[in-house]
């Protein structure tokens, strides 16, 4: 079973802002993705082609350069930046 | 007791694709931080990755020309993994089902490494940490490797190092990377554990990572040995991690954090299909590969007739091994341009680099011709040389060089008149000779070849000189 403590936990390491009055909400939601899971896992992969993926093989590109993304844009949505960069939390130490 | 070292390679080669291997951004080396970037590389929800083609024509030369089996089927995973320097939080390689796998390289000593398997995967981006943060630049992230794994075949340092070095002239003749370690187009990560000699059970291994020069590999697994062997005979444990090599110090020291959480909890990714690769397509690719420096080296030997030290220095670089052999077309005697290049060339590119670049201003045709003027007799070797040096700073022919008399050679009466005058203008030197001081004879032989414009033979001349003043 989901309990409330591990959405919270979840909704912590997701960088989400989860409101007390959806907890019970999503904790029941949270439960039926589990369950559609299980319902994956229970199906027969007998005759299943791993070869044929979406019936789908080398779906390639040519060697092309195309200008990449205005930096500002890139920089956008990132929560800190300086010089140019994407600016996080010292990862050493 | 003694003991033995038991090594494993995994090294890591930037491929010289123009573009990333997922997304069409460059891959160009420099740029502004986060310049070469886009929705794709930097992991946006909604972007979807498409293999870059020439990755996959890449790593299979890599695979081929180290004896590789080449996977009919192959398919890319996500190993994943929480950094900053991976903006999905898992890199998109290859796991159970690699591109390339059981080959070799084999060593001069005549033992082989065998190789497991060599994936194609994106690199991370750069991690720049300052004043109690860490800035990430992207431009890296996306860029296309292969990571060539061995089994733990090495024995000794000498053998690390031979097999890097192999390794990285093998990537470069087949033009997959450029391989240059302190630019990070290359680098190796070395499992080492040390075992009593003769032992067939392997000791537990250390993993030191991320090693830029193969200065620094021999130093590193030096220290390590030492570091094993010692914990083993003061009755102590080594206990398997990874660790860092740090040369200042000349030191391992272990590596905490996102290297140690060793769950990547790898699976196929499903944004990426199968790759398939028909069997036409491998013979094409091998169709295609230059001949490796191992058999150029032995051909050099066999056929051309090197000396081994200087057929060495040939194949070393890919550039002089291509411009030797332009050079010697049609003429007698390979080892003359052999001479030529390492004797006088290589002194207006010493370092490394410049031989590996080879930017000279003689072209392999200019040799030729000039070589073709000896070997027809046309012109002496000092002539020859004088007019190599000329067209070194110059970059002039040496038809543009030489007058028509120059090549003209030089007949008898002109050569006996010479050694004649010679004879006449250096009574001293006659006199010493006459009295025992051998040395005294060049005096007299260089005015032959000066007047001559270096066109005489110096020891035709010499010996005449010596009948002439006979007492």
């Amino acid at each position: 079973m989901v309990t409330k403590e591990e959405i919270a936990k979840i909704a912590i390491l997701s960088k989400l802002f989860v409101a007390e009055d959806e907890m019970d909400k999503l904790t029941e939601d949270m439960a039926e993705i589990i369950f559609f899971a299980d319902t994956i896992n229970n199906a027969s992969d007998e005759g299943s082609d791993f070869d044929n993926i979406n019936n789908l093989s080398n779906v390639l590109r040519e060697d092309e350069v195309v200008p990449s993304l205005d930096r500002e844009k890139i920089l956008a949505n990132a929560k800190d930046s300086d010089d140019g960069c994407f600016l996080v939390k010292n990862i050493m130490k | 007791m003694k003991y033995e070292l038991v090594a494993g390679f995994e090294t890591h080669v930037e491929l010289a694709t123009n573009t990333k291997i997922f997304c069409s951004c460059t891959t160009q080396f420099g740029g502004e931080p986060n310049t070469h970037c886009c929705p794709i590389c930097i992991g946006l929800p909604g972007t979807l990755p498409k293999l870059n083609k020439k990755v996959i024509e890449y790593a299979i030369r890599a695979g081929l020309a180290t004896n590789c089996e080449i996977a009919e089927i192959s398919k890319m995973d996500r190993k994943n993994y929480c950094y900053p320097d991976l903006p999905k939080a898992y890199q998109i390689s290859q796991y159970d089902m690699p591109l390339c796998k059981n080959g070799f390289i084999r060593l001069s000593n005549g033992r082989k490494i065998r190789i497991l398997r060599i994936h194609i995967e994106e690199d991370a981006g750069k991690l720049v940490h300052s004043r109690g943060s860490t800035l990430v630049d992207y431009n890296r992230g996306g860029v296309p490797l292969i990571e060539i794994v061995t089994e733990p075949d090495f024995r000794s340092i000498d053998e690390a190092k031979e097999y890097v070095e192999r390794l990285q002239l093998i990537m470069r003749y087949i033009g997959v990377s450029d391989a240059k370690m302190q630019e990070g187009s290359m680098r190796c990560d070395v499992n080492i554990s040390v075992r009593p000699a003769g032992s067939e059970t392997l000791g537990t291994r250390t993993e030191i990572k991320n090693m830029n020069s193969i200065t620094f590999i021999a130093k590193a697994m030096e220290y390590e040995y030492n570091r094993q062997v010692d914990l083993i005979e003061s009755g102590e444990k080594v206990i398997q991690e990874t660790l860092r090599y740090d040369d200042v110090s000349n030191t391992t020291s272990s590596m905490r954090g996102k290297e140690d959480a060793n769950d990547y909890r790898y699976f196929r990714d499903p944004d990426l299909v199968t790759i398939h690769v028909p069997r036409e397509k491998v013979e094409e690719i091998r169709a295609t590969l230059p001949e490796l420096p191992d058999k150029k080296l032995e051909r050099y030997i066999n056929d051309l007739e090197l000396p081994e030290k200087d057929a060495q220095l040939l194949v070393k670089y890919k550039k002089v091994a291509d411009f030797f052999e332009k050079a010697i077309v049609g003429v007698k005697t390979p080892k003359t341009a052999s001479n030529f290049i390492i004797g006088q060339i290589f002194r207006y590119v010493e370092n490394e680099n410049e031989k590996e670049a080879f930017h000279i201003k003689v072209t392999a045709e200019s040799l030729n011709e000039l070589i073709k003027l000896l070997d027809s007799g046309k012109i002496r070797m000092n002539l020859a040389k004088s007019t190599l040096d000329k067209m070194l700073e110059t970059g002039q022919k040496p038809s543009e060089l030489l007058s028509e008399s120059d090549m003209a050679g030089l007949d008898e009466t002109t050569f006996n008149t010479l050694c004649q005058q010679a004879v006449e203008a250096n009574p001293k030197a006659v006199a010493d000779y006459q009295n025992g001081k051998e040395k005294a004879i060049k005096s007299i032989v260089g005015f032959v070849m000066k007047n001559s414009r270096g066109k005489a033979d110096a020891m035709a001349a010499e010996q005449k000189i010596k009948e002439l003043i006979a007492p």
